[in-house]
């Protein structure tokens, strides 16, 4: 019987909600919550304990978790840790994924389970085998079945093979393969497209980096904009943010305003707690300072709008597409210096 | 120029294995040759390959391979599906020469990495002359090599094709937009380099605009021995997937407007910017819309390729660029040798690194040791990299690669 | 990543998050890592200003790509 153990967040491991977020890794025997839907679904695999941490907790003492982590698991001689499924929640996908690393650093095979779009994919950077989940815990029952298959394919120690087949997301890996269409054929056919405005590459995006722009001269004088993935949009979302997946950007004026005030400003984001945001939207768009700041003479001058989205899982297309709208606007603009916050 | 082909089947070769004996051991550098015919999907692996070659005679009397004159006019015959393949292993020592094993399968599970499985070839396997150097040598086997490609074409010329076509490009619809092919050729010195009407590339006044024509009928030789899978030889000009390519689309969906040669090695940072900024003056003296970039080999060939990219689209000329992968088997995502932000469209034609299985051939062609020492017919597996053409970046191959 | 088409048009851009591994991967050059996911400008009026101020610094300053910073030195 090949043993496992079953990594979930304070809330799947039923600990309580985002309230519990700081909660310190701890261990219990068995399935717990998903974990028994999942040992149901497991053939000669059994869960022998469930490992659980807080997602702010895990955030913020990555080194700390990870210690306590698999301190807590030393004694069960695991063949296999499972991770998730953590759907769109990203500080819950992202702790999955270092976990699962963290695990075959200590050559415990293993496998975690997100959304495509869960920021845990990117921070696996292909490391991790991971079985992509509808973007909420809807997709539970769907995800099961499909990462004990995956765990059995780990378990068995077998060669896997392409992701489409085994089910799990592909991790950038080469893998050479016969088009059909000749190299030639392929190049003629990708100008064409690349004349008629659509360009594409067979490789590419690995290569993206942006030269690091030149420091503000004087900020002093310098126009600033303040931009945010937060999904920081006035009371009552008027215009209907997406809470996660925006395919949009919104931009608000600022005018007249000296700081976000509580009531009128609110996170829509979906994947972390926006309480702690909605008592103070200046939490999120620090505009008391920044307008602080400016009265002082320290910065130059605040643009008139800010632009706001919701950076959980979007995905990486549309990013730099609206992206791309809003670094026009803010060049079309002046602006000569963006604070932008995340999550 | 109008470039009439008649194309016939290899039922009409009809090798005399005693004439090519003969070429051989007119030269001097030479002791002798080994023929070999082997059928397609013969169990045979061919070691130390030079080069591979499609018979082609003319009936009007020039040569199939000119020094002069200009090729791609008039009428060629060939022999399709049939190769020569050269093969010699250059005594003594000499980097990179004997750092990289040039290979082809005729059959078993690598034997899709070339197209020379599903041909008949004719398989040169050369004996060096005692004491000859290896470029006086090489010189020799090309010539027999190219000799033999001709003579083995002379069939046809009292046979009936099975097939005729002719390429011309007349004038089209000049909305469609205008495209022209960046077709590079290395020369880094003799046994590293292409021939041009038998001259070296970089000897040939490169960057150049040449008839597509041209390129097919025997003006573009081989006598290029590193970066086996990486490498063009004679035969994929010949039969040149990019150039045909573009003919079949002239009219439909583009106006081919021409061939510039491209000299891949250029042997200077500025002799490389040079370069790249002469070639894309070429192609906005053409007036196209866009260009295809090919490579040949491996290294800082990749380097001309990418500054002649970024010249062209500084030039306002768009570019699809044609290079394969070293991809280190672990890594999570493509390794080229060289790039440039404005390389935003890239044809990838493989990853060297791969591992082909393991198979053991019933007969070895060439030589029975690769030069690594490893027996030929009980090698293990053997990287994408050593396989004769595999990899090329003139496209004209269907392989490429996948993200797993 | 917003971040990065930003900076593609030449503007320095200080992205602050509690996440700056992600970041720094995708290729962010002006990371700075804030304290919490809930609250990545700080809890109070005070916190805040130390976090921006540091951001502007970061502005102010020409680094090596995919630089990421702590608020305390």
């Amino acid at each position: 019987m090949v043993r496992a153990i079953h990594y979930l967040n304070q809330f799947f491991a039923g600990l309580g909600g985002e309230e519990a977020a700081g909660t310190e890794p701890t261990r219990v025997d068995g399935p717990v919550g998903p974990g028994k839907g999942l040992a149901a679904a497991l053939e000669g695999i059994e869960i022998v304990a469930t490992i659980a941490c807080g997602d702010d907790y895990f955030g913020e003492q990555e080194g700390a978790a990870l210690g306590r982590l698999f301190a807590l698991i030393e004694g069960d001689r695991p063949d296999l840790l499972v991770a998730g499924p953590a759907f769109g929640s990203g500080r819950y996908g992202y702790a999955c994924a270092r976990v699962v690393a963290e695990a075959g650093k200590r050559g415990i095979p293993g496998l975690a389970a997100m959304h495509e779009e869960n920021p845990g994919v990117a921070a696996a950077a292909g490391r991790v085998l991971i079985v992509p989940t509808a973007v909420n815990v809807a997709g539970m029952r769907d995800a099961l079945p499909r990462i004990a298959s995956l765990a059995s394919a780990v378990a068995s120690g077998r060669e896997l093979g392409p992701p489409a087949e085994e089910g799990y997301l592909p991790r950038g890996l080469r893998r050479n393969r016969h088009h059909g269409a000749t190299g030639a054929e392929r190049a003629v056919d990708l100008l064409l497209a690349k004349l008629a405005g659509e360009t594409r590459s067979e490789v590419g995006g690995a290569f993206d980096r942006v030269e690091p722009p030149a420091r503000v001269g004087d900020l002093s004088h310098a126009l600033m904009a303040l931009v945010t993935e937060a999904g920081c949009v006035p009371q009552g979302n008027p215009d209907r943010l997406p809470s996660v997946r925006a395919q949009a950007w919104l931009r608000y004026s600022l005018a007249g305003e000296k700081r976000l005030e509580a009531g009128e400003y609110e996170s829509v984001h979906g994947g972390f707690d926006v309480a702690r945001a909605n008592e103070d939207p200046n939490r999120l768009v620090p505009l008391d300072t920044v307008k602080g700041l400016v009265d002082q003479g320290r910065i130059g001058r605040l643009h008139e709008f800010f632009y706001t989205t919701t950076g959980n899982g979007t995905p990486v297309a549309s990013s730099t597409k609206f992206g791309r709208e809003i670094a026009r606007e803010l060049r079309d603009a002046g602006v000569e210096a963006v604070l932008l916050s995340g999550t | 120029m109008t470039w009439e082909v008649r194309t016939f089947a290899p039922e009409v070769l009809a090798p005399d294995v005693e004439r090519i004996e003969d070429l051989a051991r007119a030269e001097s550098a030479l002791a002798g040759v080994d023929v070999a015919v082997v059928e397609p999907g013969d169990p045979v692996r061919v070691t130390h390959v030079l080069d591979a070659v499609e018979p082609r005679i003319r009936p009007d009397g020039r040569r199939a391979f000119p020094t002069e004159d200009q090729a791609g006019q008039g009428v060629t015959h060939r022999i399709f599906d049939v190769a020569v393949l050269s093969c010699l292993d250059f005594p003594g020592e000499e980097r990179p020469l004997h750092e990289q094993e040039s290979i082809v399968d005729l059959a078993g599970p690598a034997a899709d990495l070339t197209p020379f499985g599903s041909m008949r070839n004719v398989v040169l396997s050369f004996r060096p002359g005692d004491g000859s150097d290896h470029r006086t040598l090489d010189s020799a086997v090309r010539r027999v090599t190219l000799s033999t490609a001709e003579i083995l074409a002379e069939p046809t010329l009292s046979a009936e094709p099975v097939h005729t076509h002719t390429f011309e490009l007349g004038p089209v619809d000049d909305s469609l937009p205008s495209v022209a092919a960046l077709v590079q050729l290395s020369d880094l010195g003799q046994l590293y380099q292409l021939y041009l009407y038998g001259t070296p590339v970089g000897e040939s006044g490169l960057p150049k605009l040449v008839d597509p024509a041209e390129v097919m009928d025997g003006a573009v030789t081989a006598g290029e021995y590193h970066w086996a899978a990486m490498r063009n030889p004679t035969i994929f000009f010949q039969l040149n997937s990019l150039v045909r390519t573009l003919y079949r689309e002239h009219g439909k969906r583009l106006r081919f407007s021409g061939v510039v040669l491209i000299r891949g090695y250029e042997q200077s940072a500025d002799d490389k910017q040079r370069a790249a900024d002469s070639a894309a003056q070429l192609a906005v003296g053409l007036g196209v819309d866009g260009v295809v970039i090919t490579t040949d080999a491996g290294g800082n060939s990749h380097t001309d390729t990418m500054l002649t990219c970024r010249a062209c689209e500084n030039a306002g000329v768009r570019t699809s660029v044609i290079v394969c992968e070293e991809t280190d088997l672990e890594a999570t995502a493509p390794i080229l040798t060289d790039w440039v932000p404005e390389a935003d469209c890239i044809v990838s034609t493989g990853n060297v690194e791969q591992l082909g299985p393991a198979w053991k051939p019933e007969r070895v062609l060439g030589g029975d040791h690769l030069l690594d020492g490893r027996p030929a017919a009980e090698a293990g597996p053997i990287p994408v990299r050593n396989y004769l053409g595999a990899t090329n970046q003139m496209g004209q191959l269907d392989l490429g690669a996948t993200s797993w | 990543m917003l971040a990065k088409e930003i900076e593609r048009e030449g503007i320095p851009t200080v992205f602050v998050t509690s996440l700056p591994t992600i970041s720094a991967m995708i290729g962010v050059n002006r990371t700075l890592r804030g304290p919490a996911i809930t609250h990545p400008f700080g809890l109070e009026e005070e916190e805040r200003r130390q976090i921006v101020e540091r951001a502007l610094e970061m502005l102010e300053t020409d680094v090596e790509p995919t630089t990421v910073w702590e608020v305390a030195t």
